[in-house]
């Protein structure tokens, strides 16, 4: 510790802003919600603390559907994503060269156009009688009443597409960050590219694949915004549930059940994997001085 | 995985560079780049069909399909009503949150990688936390605080959301910055007679403002692209994914596209300006003479 | 609901509103008082009737908004799309008035409205809002909880004069003392004449396998349900809850079996225009607008009846311009001033006069019956009944299970 800065109470002033902030509009406001998780009432009588633990299992029970959905869709999304980052990060990584950045740049860029435009974009391109549509119904891949929008399938596409970017990005940092000496020693030792591969490669990346997996299964789970717009209400998620029952119904008490229950739900994933990979690779914390 | 073959950064054996192993290896090479191609296609795609959309001139109110070429929306991009202040707004917005969130995000990273005190564990858990909860949940539950603290909706209180949840994202840019940052430089300044404030001032932040820089930009792209958040604790207050979350029911004028595509060219031209100040500082930075430069 | 509330039910009202004494109220187990209330509403509301007398019991109702000074601003809240383009109406009135109009589009559902005004209105604070466009129950619900004002007619001669007969006493507010017409239309069948095997003339068409999977309804509540539950024989201006639950349940059935394709607001017009949708329940406005850029989608009132509904003019509580919105209320009723909006709008023009003043512009706009339909056309048509609270929760719950949520 360089001398001069190691002073008593610096690293607590320090601190005070930032955390001061996430503290009150952060933390505080996750209390009051679970403070209003459990009352009861309704809009036009007002709601009350009433210690309603049931309005958690009521709305567990209600909407155990949507819940499940929605962890199927974001696990698929993230696995798609998986399936379609890794490859491309790959290439990037090993093969960019001097188009590195410029790649890079090229999966960064759609997200500069609002994640509402971009989903609107994609009805577009499904649309019934558009040319998608068209050609994979003269491909066979879809059927002649069928369709592609408004369906599970487009719903799921538009998860991937809006959160590819999160799990090509931390795929690249740690496959960029792999020492090029030690690819040279696993060639030494193993001789075969399969082999090098999954005993050095893969699990050298294996923090950015961590990272990408929860950076893009979480918010993932909580969305609603594609369900709604290339989807049908069998396709709506928890997010679509939670949306309605603050904004449409003012249902709060339920509401709050259920955004709490997402959240502890996610949370627990967040552990797992969290034990899976090691706290350090998860927080981002490795070269961290202990 | 089979495609995933490593490249060719080490010198290939004899035997591989002919012979049918040789053709393997490059069709897998080759199908290896084909299928990346594909992905990087595939995210590009629906941008290309906002720009070209952007030159519609729509029948109807709905910019869905294709009926002639037009320059019409980019000669008068605000002629819808009430998005020139949506926009402004978004902008407004972005500006003081990415302001806000950058400082107080990077004096927070500091603390948390300078000093060791006790807390510092839960502490980083803490500030984990907002990242792995759902957009969902961080609006409802900011809305909650707002409804129960009597305090009326508005460009306030998106400000003070768009801040929270910006600052997790900058402290974790910031942080894995400062970890891998060599500390020499500091040290050679201290010895020189710099006191703390000037060592800062002078070395570590110059040092770390392309960490910083872009945790700005990201904090500037994630509130100006915010919507969830937003949408809960807006009041009458309308930003752009707002005045489009609105207008997109009842139409799709070609306006939307052409900003759209307006916003996406000054952030890209942002970004290429970015890269390349930061190639400028790294080479600057990059003192040490053994490390190898990165391509 | 009549504005003229029981001076009991006003009471209990103002004492719920008010949190220390609510806990109090809640506290001693007030199931009671509040189940009290909602029988005072159901005696004084579900009818026609106009509750009793011209005044307003006991210790004071609303007084109507006194007189006072034209401001140089009015905050206008409206829903997207539903004022003539260029604005024109509001440059009038600025030049007549000297107001300086801020007409913000930021309604699109009611109950989203609902859900971010609520507690500005609860606590008297308009948020600034001189004006607010609502539908009747919304408008019904605003009064019943006192989130509007009184007017003052004699500050309203046109719309007093001008309002077409057919909307000039609604259940919720027989002496329009709350709320005043804004446009009014009819919830019916749209569809695209090139894609239909025949004319749908019947909600049979909606259920059709033959457009299974491009069927679409819409998000509001008494538009669906109510013309769902007129096809299943019920009558909707005075069925009751089981027979709306019926209707629900077979949305249901729709969405489960894939029949219906989703729920929509306007955006059925972007799904229709592309053919992504067929055969949908749609609003009348839209479909004129609709067809004048597509000469293949029409509109038709299905013969079990169509929903007839009225979005209303209401000013908050709180509002600081209430008496220069008054003046904006009437103006729009000038029958000069409501051909701007009407020739742009095209929805069911509630100003008598605009016809004949349209007929020297736009003769075709003056004859289309859907923008000034006469009698016989609005025969097949009803009105959504008033729902009391509890029976309001109970169909929104169950519609909005219905849409996935």
């Amino acid at each position: 510790m360089p001398a001069g800065l190691k002073k008593a109470g610096l690293p607590y002033l320090l601190l005070l802003p930032g955390l001061g902030w996430l503290l009150l509009f952060f933390a505080v406001p996750l209390v009051i919600m679970l403070i209003e998780s459990l009352k009861t009432g309704s809009i036009d009588f007002g709601f009350t603390l009433t210690w309603e633990f049931s309005n958690y299992t009521d709305a567990l029970d209600t909407y155990s559907e949507q819940f499940l959905r929605s962890f199927e869709y974001a696990g698929l999304a993230t696995l798609f994503a998986l399936v379609i980052g890794y490859p491309l990060a790959y290439v990037i990584a090993f093969r960019g060269g001097k188009w590195r950045n410029a790649l890079l740049l090229a999966v960064i860029v759609p997200f500069f156009v609002t994640y509402l435009i971009r989903t609107l974009s994609w009805e577009t391109i499904l649309s019934d009688s558009g040319l998608v549509v068209d050609t994979l119904r003269t491909v066979g891949i879809v059927s002649e009443g069928g369709r592609v929008l408004d369906t599970t399938a487009s719903v799921v596409a538009g998860i991937t597409y809006n959160f590819l970017p999160f799990m090509i990005l931390p795929l690249y940092a740690s496959l960029e960050r792999i020492d090029t000496r030690l690819l040279e020693a696993g060639y030494d030792l193993y001789g075969r590219r399969r082999d090098v591969f999954l005993r050095v490669t893969l699990p050298l990346s294996m923090p950015g694949v961590v990272a990408g997996t929860l950076l893009t299964f979480i918010p993932a789970a909580g969305d609603f915004i594609n369900a709604e717009l290339l989807g049908t209400p069998r396709q709506f998620m928890i997010g679509n549930v939670i949306q309605s029952r603050y904004l449409e119904v003012a249902d709060y008490p339920t509401a709050a059940a259920l955004s709490f229950l997402l959240m502890a739900f996610m949370l627990i994933i967040v552990i797992i994997w969290a034990r899976i990979a090691g706290t350090e690779a998860l927080l981002g914390t490795e070269g961290e001085r202990r | 995985m089979e495609a995933a073959t490593a490249t060719s950064a080490r010198p290939a054996s004899r035997n591989e560079t002919r012979g049918a192993l040789a053709v393997g290896r490059r069709a897998l090479n080759w199908l290896l780049n084909a299928y990346a191609g594909l992905a990087l296609i595939y995210l590009l795609v629906p941008i290309a069909v906002i720009v070209v959309f952007s030159f519609n001139n729509p029948v109807g109110r709905f910019n869905f399909i294709w009926n002639e070429f037009s320059f019409e929306a980019w000669g008068d991009p605000f002629g819808v009503q009430g998005i020139g202040d949506a926009l402004i707004n978004s902008i407004e917005i972005a500006a003081l949150s990415t302001v806000g969130a950058t400082i107080l995000g990077t004096i927070t990273a500091l603390a948390l990688v300078r000093y060791e005190f006790r807390g510092r564990a839960p502490v980083n858990f803490f500030i984990f936390i907002p990242l792995a909860t759902p957009e969902v949940v961080l609006g409802a539950a900011l809305l909650s605080l707002f409804l129960n603290a009597g305090v009326a909706t508005g460009f306030n209180t998106i400000l003070i959301a768009h801040i929270m949840f910006n600052l997790s994202f900058v402290i974790v840019t910031v942080r894995s910055r400062l970890i891998g940052f060599d500390r020499s430089l500091e040290e050679a300044a201290q010895d020189l007679g710099a006191t703390p404030w000037e060592t800062f001032r002078l070395v570590t932040l110059p040092l770390i403002m392309p960490g910083v820089i872009s945790a700005a930009l990201l904090a500037f792209a994630l509130s100006i692209d915010d919507f969830v958040i937003t949408n809960f604790n807006a009041g009458s207050t309308i930003t752009f994914p707002l005045f489009i979350w609105g207008a997109a029911r009842v139409a799709i004028p070609p306006q939307i596209y052409v900003l759209a595509s307006m916003i996406f060219l000054f952030t890209l031209a942002m970004m290429l300006i970015t890269v390349w100040q930061q190639r400028r500082a790294e080479k600057m930075a990059a003192i040490r003479p053994d490390e190898p430069e990165t391509a | 609901m009549t504005p003229n509330d029981d001076h009991l039910d006003r009471e209990i009202e103002r004492l719920i509103r008010n949190p220390v004494t609510r806990r109090r109220l809640m506290q001693r187990g007030a199931a009671g008082a509040l189940s009290m209330s909602a029988l005072a509403y159901l005696a004084a509301c579900g009818t026609d009737e106009p509750s009793g007398g011209g005044g307003n019991g006991g210790d004071g109702g609303p007084k109507p908004i006194p007189k006072g000074k034209i401001a140089d601003s009015l905050y206008f809240a409206n829903w997207p799309l539903y004022i003539d383009e260029k604005r024109e109406s509001l440059k009038k009135f600025q030049d007549k008035y000297g107001t300086k109009v801020k007409y913000v589009e930021e309604i699109n559902d009611n109950n989203e409205f609902f859900g971010k005004v609520r507690q500005q209105y609860d606590r008297g604070d308009s948020g600034g809002r001189d004006i607010h466009v609502v539908t009747d129950w919304m408008a019904a619900r605003m009064i019943r909880l006192d989130y509007v004002q009184k007017f003052d007619k004699s500050a309203m001669p046109n719309a007093t004069k001008n309002l077409i007969p057919s909307l000039a006493s609604p259940p919720f507010d027989p002496k329009r003392d709350f709320s005043m017409p804004w446009q009014s239309g009819i919830a019916g069948i749209i569809y695209r004449k090139d894609k239909v095997k025949s004319e749908p003339k019947t909600v049979d068409a909606l259920f059709d396998p033959a457009y299974k999977g491009k069927v679409t309804f819409l998000t509001e509540m008494r538009d669906s349900v109510g013309v769902v539950a007129a096809w299943q024989g019920a009558d909707p201006e005075k069925a009751s809850v089981d027979e709306f639950m019926k209707a629900i349940d077979k949305l249901q059935e729709g969405v489960d079996s894939g029949q219906i394709r989703g729920f929509t607001g306007n955006e059925y017009i972007k799904d229709i225009t592309k053919g992504d949708s067929e055969v949908i329940l749609g609003w009348s406005g839209d479909a004129v607008q609709l067809k004048a850029d597509n000469p293949n989608i029409e509109f038709v009132i299905p013969e079990s009846g169509g929903h007839l509904w009225t979005d209303n003019m209401q000013i908050p509580v709180g509002a600081p311009h209430a008496f220069t919105a008054e003046k904006m209320i009437d103006f729009v009723y000038d029958p000069e001033i409501q051909a701007d909006i009407a020739a742009y709008v095209n929805y069911i023009c509630p100003v008598s006069g605009v016809k004949e003043v349209l007929e020297k512009q736009d003769p075709d706009l003056a004859s289309n019956q859907l923008i000034f339909p006469d009698d016989q056309f609005l025969e097949n048509t009803f009105i959504f009944r008033g729902l009391d609270p509890e029976e309001e929760q109970q169909l929104d719950d169950a519609f909005q299970q219905v849409l996935g949520a």
